[in-house]
């Protein structure tokens, strides 16, 4: 097992190297000088532009110019906002909590309903339910989040007034957002649970449970679906990285402070460092969700860490 | 029977006047607290007035941090922090004396160090400041005369001044607890003002609570003392769609309707309860400057012929949707206004053919013209907010369609943009300009800004040079007024530039949000708001 994660672990260094590359050279593969771009916002003169160069070390060869950045981000230090001049570590670790609250609160709301439809559906198979149970998938999944988005904002905040349309307060406020977001990931958690779950109805233990004299219910969720998680947990690791796609639509539209809005906000201030900080952060989130989603495979299927 | 019927009711329906009256809050009294949520469309890169380059960082301090002078929406400049003024004869040279009794909201002493500190603050090389540094063009130093007391140097004469210096940029922030840099002033600037920064959530909301130290009357109000309200929240709701929801829900009490599409404003005006207030804008209007070094703008007759060819008020109507009024000259008529501007360039599609003809440039069989075998070509130089080509230069196209002018629209990114502004390769941006003084102009059209901000018209008249300088250092008003009157004259016979729109900025909020006030510079001043039962 320890051999297993370490060997995980091996793996995730060269990718993480690439992506900081990839993160990197992004500068270098915008058209234009970066530097009048990042500072188009302000009348500049040539001297201040210069200053700008040199402390970026813009004028420094790529290979020394790379190494610094990523010695500097190993150390948590991704440079300066352009435009508020804050530590760009400090404004991402500020909004990461309400971002990870909404992820997690649409993982939770995907993966409760995906499961929920996708065993009924599997369980009665070619009934109304089954078929029900995919048409939710299907309406789910082809929804633009924004426009879900809006549409709940205005039956449930303008027209029933039960909800808030915006801010980043408490349960409440992550309620419209979450659904809005989970909805499409749930759709893929039910179709796969379905057809995993189908797998696994058919195996010789099923039959062997029910041989045994053992409840319905207790056949289904102790032995079926235990077993037929285990290629969902996969998709929760791929799930998790749109669910961050997401966050940046849904943080706009709802009003919510976020890394997506951050990321969005520094895209159209030009704020290179900021938009480097922020890629790269969630590049290496998202790298290091799927090494945990690769541990918690092989810990709940032993056919993985030994085979 | 009759006259004594009559009489009675006559009785009743003073009575019924007299109690609608005194029912519908004219004579009402405040209510005490509360809490006004305001929708803004973006977060402002810092609180910090004296560094930041963007409109929103005032619209949300206004109350926060006061300025030695103030104009309102009338245009008048008044006195707020300095009871008085003296120009010196040279006109270099400005001595304030200050009030006796102001202090900062951290117990600091509002008084001529603390303003000597404030100017050089802006001015010191080391600090990355905003516009207010170009509010201080010519800075030289500043003496303390005694306590109360302080004068302010310029290299040269510089009229501008006291409208900058009532604008709101050039806000007294305290030297006791200002930091050179960092948080503590960008998210908590602390001022002088009716209410304090209390809360800064980033990319959320920001909070400023009332000070109860506060015992003056701020210029634009009419009581002494803190503030009704207990608390304004900015929350910061870039979504139009949403924001406009939580106004019409109650969620927000008040919003601004900055990048909301125009053809919401129907169904706002039509809630009863919610009230829209427009200001207008002061500075350059939404205009299309006119690249006069490239063909075929720099043909004097074709740029006449766009001035009286291009239909503005169909511009206020169809893309502003009433939310701005037809544009006549190079400043809003908020800014500077007179009666010959408009008559200038009254629309006359068939004068604009006529002179077009008269440049040479006949209709050609395919509705463009043509000249020596060559179209009618230009380009407009526009940005790309990622949401395809605005509305209004699509307009802007299609008239110049009509016209017999093959118009391409060249929408990209803005350094790009930026970039062809700077080396004059279109026929022209479009653009607006916010300045609360007649000296916006010399940004546009003062030769030495080709190249730079924002002479993008490319525009280099020794004459217009000469009178720009004169009324940089001319401070009688009368002699002020027509000295910029005789620019514009000039700028408009010269058609540098087609004025499109004079903007307006629009606030929706609800029936129970009362006394709200905005200043010379569109930025609402609140401190008098208090919200209804």
């Amino acid at each position: 097992m320890i051999r297993y994660i370490s060997t995980r672990l091996l793996a995730t260094v060269p990718v993480v190297f690439g992506v900081t590359l990839a993160v990197f050279s992004m500068l270098y593969l915008i058209p234009g000088d970066p530097v009048k771009m990042m500072l188009s916002e302000f009348a500049t003169s040539p001297e201040q532009i210069a200053t700008m160069r040199a402390q970026l070390h813009l004028n420094e060869p790529f290979a020394e110019q790379y190494g610094r950045f990523v010695w500097s981000a190993a150390r948590g230090d991704l440079g300066r906002s352009i435009r508020d001049r804050r530590p760009v570590t400090a404004e991402i670790v500020e909004l990461l909590p309400a971002t990870a609250a909404l992820a997690v609160a649409a993982l939770a709301f995907s993966a409760a309903l995906g499961i929920t439809l996708g065993i009924v559906a599997a369980v009665r198979q070619n009934s109304w339910w089954d078929l029900g149970s995919m048409m939710v998938a299907l309406v789910g999944v082809s929804m633009p989040s924004f426009w879900l988005g809006l549409i709940l904002i205005f039956i449930f905040s303008l027209r029933l007034g039960w909800l808030p349309a915006a801010g980043g307060g408490g349960a409440l406020h992550l309620l419209m957002p979450a659904f809005a977001l989970g909805l499409g990931a749930s759709a893929i958690i039910a179709r796969l649970t379905r057809s995993s779950m189908l797998d696994v109805l058919r195996m010789e233990y099923i039959n062997t449970a029910r041989a045994k004299g053992l409840a319905g219910r207790s056949v289904v969720l102790r032995h079926g679906l235990l077993n037929a998680l285990i290629p969902i947990i996969t998709i929760f690791g791929l799930q998790f990285g749109s669910l961050l796609a997401g966050t940046v639509i849904i943080e706009t539209v709802f009003g919510r402070p976020g890394i997506g809005r951050l990321l969005v906000a520094a895209i159209l201030n030009k704020d290179f460092p900021l938009v480097q900080g922020v890629v790269l952060f969630v590049a290496v989130f998202y790298v290091l969700i799927n090494l945990v989603v690769d541990v918690v495979y092989a810990v709940v299927d032993p056919r993985i860490r030994y085979g | 029977m009759v006259r004594r019927g009559l009489a009675s009711w006559w009785v009743i329906a003073v009575a019924v006047a007299v109690a609608a009256a005194a029912g519908s809050g004219l004579s009402a009294a405040p209510t005490q607290g509360g809490t006004l949520v305001i929708g803004l469309d973006q977060e402002p890169p810092t609180l910090d007035p004296h560094a930041s380059p963007s409109a929103v960082t005032y619209q949300i301090i206004s109350d926060v941090t006061e300025s030695l002078l103030y104009e309102g929406a009338d245009g008048k400049i008044v006195p707020w922090l300095a009871t008085g003024y003296k120009l010196s004869p040279d006109g270099k040279s400005f001595t304030f004396t200050l009030r006796q009794d102001a202090t900062f909201s951290d117990g600091a002493p509002l008084n001529a160090e603390a303003v000597k500190w404030n100017f050089d603050r802006i001015t010191s090389p080391g600090y990355k400041a905003g516009i207010a540094l170009t509010a201080l063009t010519g800075y030289a130093g500043s003496t303390v005369i005694d306590d109360h007391t302080v004068r302010i140097n310029f290299k040269a004469p510089y009229a501008p001044f006291l409208t900058y210096l009532a604008g709101g940029w050039l806000a007294m922030l305290s030297p006791k607890t200002t930091p050179a840099e960092g948080d503590a002033v960008n998210q908590k600037p602390v001022g002088s003002g009716p209410f304090v920064v209390s809360e800064y959530a980033p990319k959320d909301h920001i909070t400023l609570a009332r000070n109860p130290q506060y015992t003056r009357r701020a210029p634009w109000s009419d009581h002494q003392g803190p503030p009704y309200l207990d608390r304004i929240v900015w929350r910061i709701i870039p979504e139009a769609g949403t924001r406009v929801t939580t106004v019409q829900s109650g969620e927000t009490q008040m919003i601004s309707f900055q990048s909301v599409p125009a053809a919401v404003l129907p169904r706002l005006i039509a809630d009863k309860s919610l009230r829209v207030e427009k200001t207008p804008y002061p500075g350059v209007p939404r205009t299309w400057l006119l690249n006069v070094r490239l063909a075929p703008t720099n043909d004097l007759k074709v740029r006449q012929a766009l001035e009286y060819g291009l239909n503005r008020a169909a511009f206020v109507e169809s893309v502003y949707k009433g939310l701005g009024t037809v544009a006549c000259a190079p400043l809003t008529l908020y800014t500077l206004n007179d009666p010959a501007l408009c008559k200038t360039y009254a629309f006359n599609p068939q004068k604009a053919a006529q002179l077009l003809d008269e440049a040479g440039w006949k209709m050609g069989s395919n509705n463009i013209r043509q000249k020596d075998g060559k179209p009618l070509a230009l380009v407009i130089n526009s940005i790309n907010y990622g949401a395809g080509n605005l509305p209004e230069i699509e307009l802007l196209q299609g008239q110049l369609l009509t016209l017999g002018v093959d118009a391409r629209i060249k929408s990209q990114a803005r350094p790009p943009w930026y970039e062809d502004n700077y080396h004059c390769a279109t026929n022209g941006p479009v653009l607006f300009l916010r300045d609360p003084d007649v000296n916006g102009l010399y940004a546009l059209f003062a030769s030495v800004n080709i190249g730079g901000n924002f002479n993008w018209a490319c525009y280099a008249n020794p004459e217009i040079d000469r009178l720009l300088a004169e009324g940089r250092v001319q401070f009688d008003p009368a002699k002020r007024r027509a000295l910029y009157l005789r620019i514009e004259q000039i700028l408009l016979e010269q058609a540098i530039a087609v004025p499109l729109v004079d903007e307006l900025s629009v606030w929706v909020m609800r029936g129970t949000v009362k006394r709200t006030a905005y200043n010379y510079s569109a930025y609402p001043v609140l401190s008098d708001v208090y919200i209804a039962k």
